[in-house]
């Protein structure tokens, strides 16, 4: 229990009467003939920051690649089951997966600038969707840039290109490119991995601030992390929701033997 | 242990259908054009292939490959003294640049890695492998044909031979720097100098895909036309032994017979044109299945 | 140890006779090694060389003119390189024109669209296309092509431009036999394409999956991923992958020598026969005498360095993104 009490826990901003943003019903996942994901049931919480956390292979990144159907640039890929935002089943073949990636922002653990400009950067994905005024666009990058605290630090440089910079002001290009287009959620694949502490506390700070825009859905390795900065909490195993509690319930007093084991540090 | 919905209050979200009809045209433009570019290509593949076969299998018969070609106005005939001399020619340029392609490759990839020379030399040699085969026959006629006063089958070897270097020196090199390095350390450590690390230990573990290299090599000189204009030329007899003057070859015999005002010729240039095409496409085969089995 | 004094029992006192491996095989490979990869310099050098030697009478004989004269008249041994030249370089556009469109979109094909198990096959084809040897190029484009295009393109086409300003004389055919400068570039650009295609798609491969979802992350439908994302990523390479493709289109000879009309004058118009370097030393090499030789060997020396500079850029271009 020792391990416990090293974790500082976010304070309980949770509002338990939140609208649900993503609701997944009975979610099976396949790679080929393999079933990776097994009857996943899970709401995701409007402006909350739900952490799926659980030892490697159990399915967390791939539930996350769900949500905006990445996965289906991969045709061994397939999920089957009912995952429902704003009014759509997203799984299902006739939603436009464009238009649902523009709503479902995703930041991946590598920084992936593209090779533009660091506004173009930011601009790539109002453009694909919006077609506004110059001044309206600049604007728009400028606030993106803002809420992703890197203004400061590129302003001067909009013009360059977005891969000479470091790798965390990369990431939080990448943030700031994924907010610009205002999605409605924004998923995070371990998106601190490939980082140096310092660009991490920016990060996690950063996703304190999102959550009063953004529903938020992070996958991370890192159990400290995950209890720094989300309300909620999944933990996964096998290919299984174990347990799903609010963030303090999981790591104070779970109900399951095998979470408790997880968070404690006796397994995985 | 699922959170309940209980207040499903309905959130504000934008409708959907917000992607433009125009990104959406353009997308699938895009993916036909892509797709039928694909096709054509793979088209015209099929189509030539299939061109040598149906003008070429009616030339095929025992003759083809016992007779002598015909001189002009002659009847009958074969290629028996072409398939033999391009044979003879093809062996003769892989007999020559085997040895130095291989010691090249191996300087390229074990003695000279990262130095400044080794980095010209493989450029260099990559700049060679694109150069164009037709100065190759005109570099040799003026080393060989002149100065010898004749054409040879000789001149014609070494031709092929400058034309397959590069591409043996590249994938000999490509293949040893595959070679993980702790099986060299594993060699050095037991006391074994370098050139029986390279010879006994690196070159076994490459061994598959330098004899790819040599394969492609063949595949690339063995219907190579423009070299052998000027060097071992063509002619309808069968060669003499010491290669000394004209050495008949398929390639040029394809190219003096495909436009000629006899019939048997023109049959014959069909036929010597899909064995030419059937061997070096089953040689590339064959040179992508060793490499493909021996990942 | 009974034998604690008896020296000769303790490892290594007995002197091992061991032999060592002959120094003088490890000299012997080393140096055959070195010498056969700076055989590789001598071979360019020797080649660059030859050709300005054996050209060096045309060139003294006509000075610049060689190249900006076209005439090309064997009976009084006048010659210029102009036809010829603009013939190569006109053929090689129109090659890279058609070949370069359709390389990239086999590129993007093969590695955006096409089904996991559709791939190889497609790719083995792409591949074979590029093994089938010139001389067959030439065949198909003389006995097959060449008739097709003029029955179906030339004469159509003529017909309809004929009299129209520019395109009445660019486009029309005074002799629509099927052969000309227009031909033989459509043939180079299906020579081309598996060179270039090839390179594209291995560059395109390169690039890490996470940048292509990423992409596809924010919304962008698969061309909008091609066009800003992936094609840029892989950036200059794409031009070096062109100009591999433009060095082979200069230098091609049997294809070109089937269809090309083998024209020594200059017409203005690109359905019309014309000549290129290449094309022009295959045919008269043989009969050629004299000056006439050293003409065509001049010829061969433009060829060699307009290739080279060619060359040298596409190597320096694609080796560039090997540093990724």
């Amino acid at each position: 229990m020792s391990m416990l009490s090293t974790l500082e826990l976010s304070p309980q901003s949770l509002d338990a009467e939140a609208p649900v943003r993503i609701a997944v019903k009975n979610l099976d996942f396949y790679y080929g003939e393999h079933k990776a994901l097994k009857n996943i049931n899970l709401d995701f919480r409007d402006r909350h920051v739900t952490a799926l956390i659980g030892p490697s292979g159990c399915g967390k990144s791939t539930l996350l690649r769900i949500f905006n159907r990445i996965y289906s640039l991969y045709p061994e890929q397939r999920a089957e089951g009912e995952i429902m935002l704003d009014g759509r089943n997203i799984i299902s073949n006739d939603v436009d997966v464009n238009e649902l990636r523009s709503r479902v922002g995703m930041v991946f653990q590598k920084p992936t600038p593209f090779p533009m400009s660091i506004y173009d950067n930011v601009a790539f994905g109002i453009r694909l969707y919006e077609k506004p005024p110059k001044s309206e666009l600049d604007d728009r990058v400028e606030g993106a840039l803002r809420r992703a605290a890197l203004w400061d630090e590129v302003k001067d440089k909009l013009k360059s290109s977005g891969m000479g910079l470091s790798g965390g002001q990369q990431q939080r290009l990448c943030i700031a490119r994924t907010i610009a287009q205002k999605p409605e959620v924004i998923l995070f694949d371990e998106p601190t991995s490939a980082l140096d502490p310092i660009s991490t506390g920016k990060i996690e700070d950063l996703l304190e601030q999102l959550k009063s825009d953004f529903t938020i859905a992070i996958v991370t390795h890192n159990m400290q992390q995950a209890a720094r900065i989300s309300q909620y909490t999944a933990f996964m195993y096998l290919g299984e929701v174990i347990e799903f509690a609010p963030t303090n319930t999981i790591f104070m007093n779970p109900a399951k033997k095998q979470t408790q084991d997880y968070v404690t540090g006796r397994f995985g | 242990m699922t959170m309940t919905t209980s207040s499903p209050r309905e959130l504000p979200h934008q409708p959907w259908g917000r992607v433009r009809q125009s990104r959406r045209a353009a997308d699938r433009m895009m993916k036909i054009i892509a797709t039928g570019f694909t096709f054509t290509a793979i088209f015209v593949l099929f189509w030539i292939l299939g061109m040598l076969v149906v003008k070429g299998i009616g030339g095929l018969s025992l003759a083809t490959f016992t007779a002598v070609t015909p001189g002009p106005g002659t009847e009958g005939g074969g290629l028996a003294n072409a398939i033999v001399g391009s044979f003879v020619l093809t062996f003769l340029g892989i007999a020559i640049a085997t040895p130095i392609g291989v010691l090249a490759g191996t300087w390229l990839a074990e003695y000279g890695r990262g130095s400044k020379l080794a980095n010209l030399i493989r450029f260099i040699n990559d700049i060679l492998l694109s150069a164009p085969s037709i100065l190759i026959g005109l570099f040799v006629y003026v080393i060989l044909v002149e100065p010898f006063r004749g054409y040879s089958g000789w001149a014609g070897g070494v031709a092929l031979g400058i034309i397959a270097i590069p591409v043996i020196v590249r994938t000999t090199e490509d293949m040893l720097s595959l070679v993980p390095s702790h099986l060299r350390e594993a060699g050095a450590a037991l006391g074994a100098p370098p050139s029986v690390v390279i010879t006994s230990v690196t070159w076994r573990a490459a061994k598959a895909g330098m004899v790819t290299g040599i394969l492609l090599a063949l595949a690339r000189i063995a219907g190579e036309t423009a070299p052998l204009l000027f060097t071992a030329l063509n002619n309808n007899f069968w060669f003499s032994p010491t290669l000394v003057g004209g050495v008949s070859n398929l390639p040029v015999t394809i190219y003096q017979f495909a436009s000629a005002p006899y019939e048997n010729w023109q049959q014959l240039a069909w036929a010597g044109s899909l064995i030419i095409t059937v061997s070096i496409l089953v040689l590339s085969l064959v040179a992508r299945r060793i490499v493909a089995g021996s990942k | 140890m009974t034998a604690a004094t008896d020296m000769t029992s303790i490892p290594g006192a007995t002197p091992i006779v061991r032999k060592a491996p002959k120094a003088t095989f490890d000299l012997v490979f080393r140096n055959a090694s070195f010498a056969a990869a700076l055989l590789v310099l001598v071979l360019l050098a020797a080649i660059m060389v030859s050709m300005v030697i054996g050209g060096w009478p045309a060139f003294r004989e006509f000075g610049l003119g060689f190249i900006t004269s076209s005439v090309w008249d064997t009976q009084n041994d006048q010659y210029g390189a102009w036809p010829a030249i603009v013939g190569t370089l006109s053929t090689a556009l129109i090659a890279l024109v058609i070949g370069v469109p359709l390389s990239l979109g086999i590129a993007v094909y093969l590695t955006q669209l096409a089904p996991a198990w559709f791939k190889k096959p497609v790719a083995t084809a792409i591949e074979l296309l590029a093994a089938v040897p010139s001389i067959i190029y030439g065949m198909w484009g003389l006995f097959v092509f060449v008739p097709l295009f003029a029955a179906y393109v030339q004469i159509p086409l003529s017909n309809i431009v004929e009299g129209m300003p520019i395109v009445g004389t660019v486009l029309y055919s005074r002799s629509p036999s099927g052969l000309g400068i227009f031909t033989a570039g459509i043939i180079l650009a299906f020579m081309i394409v598996p060179f270039i295609a090839s390179i594209t798609r291995d560059m395109l491969e390169q690039i890490p999956s996470v940048l292509r979802e990423s992409a596809y992350g924010i919304g962008a439908t698969t061309w909008e991923v091609v066009r800003h994302v992936l094609v840029p990523q892989a950036g200059v390479s794409i031009i070096g992958a062109v100009m591999l493709g433009l060095g082979r289109a200069l230098g091609e000879t049997m294809a070109v020598t089937f269809v090309v009309g083998n024209a020594n004058r200059l017409s203005a118009s690109i359905l019309d026969p014309g000549s290129t370097i290449a094309s022009r030393i295959a045919n008269e090499f043989n009969e050629a005498l004299g000056l006439q030789l050293n003409a065509l060997i001049a010829l061969g020396c433009i060829l060699f360095f307009v290739t080279f500079v060619v060359l040298v850029i596409a190597r320096l271009l694609v080796a560039r993104v090997k540093r990724y």
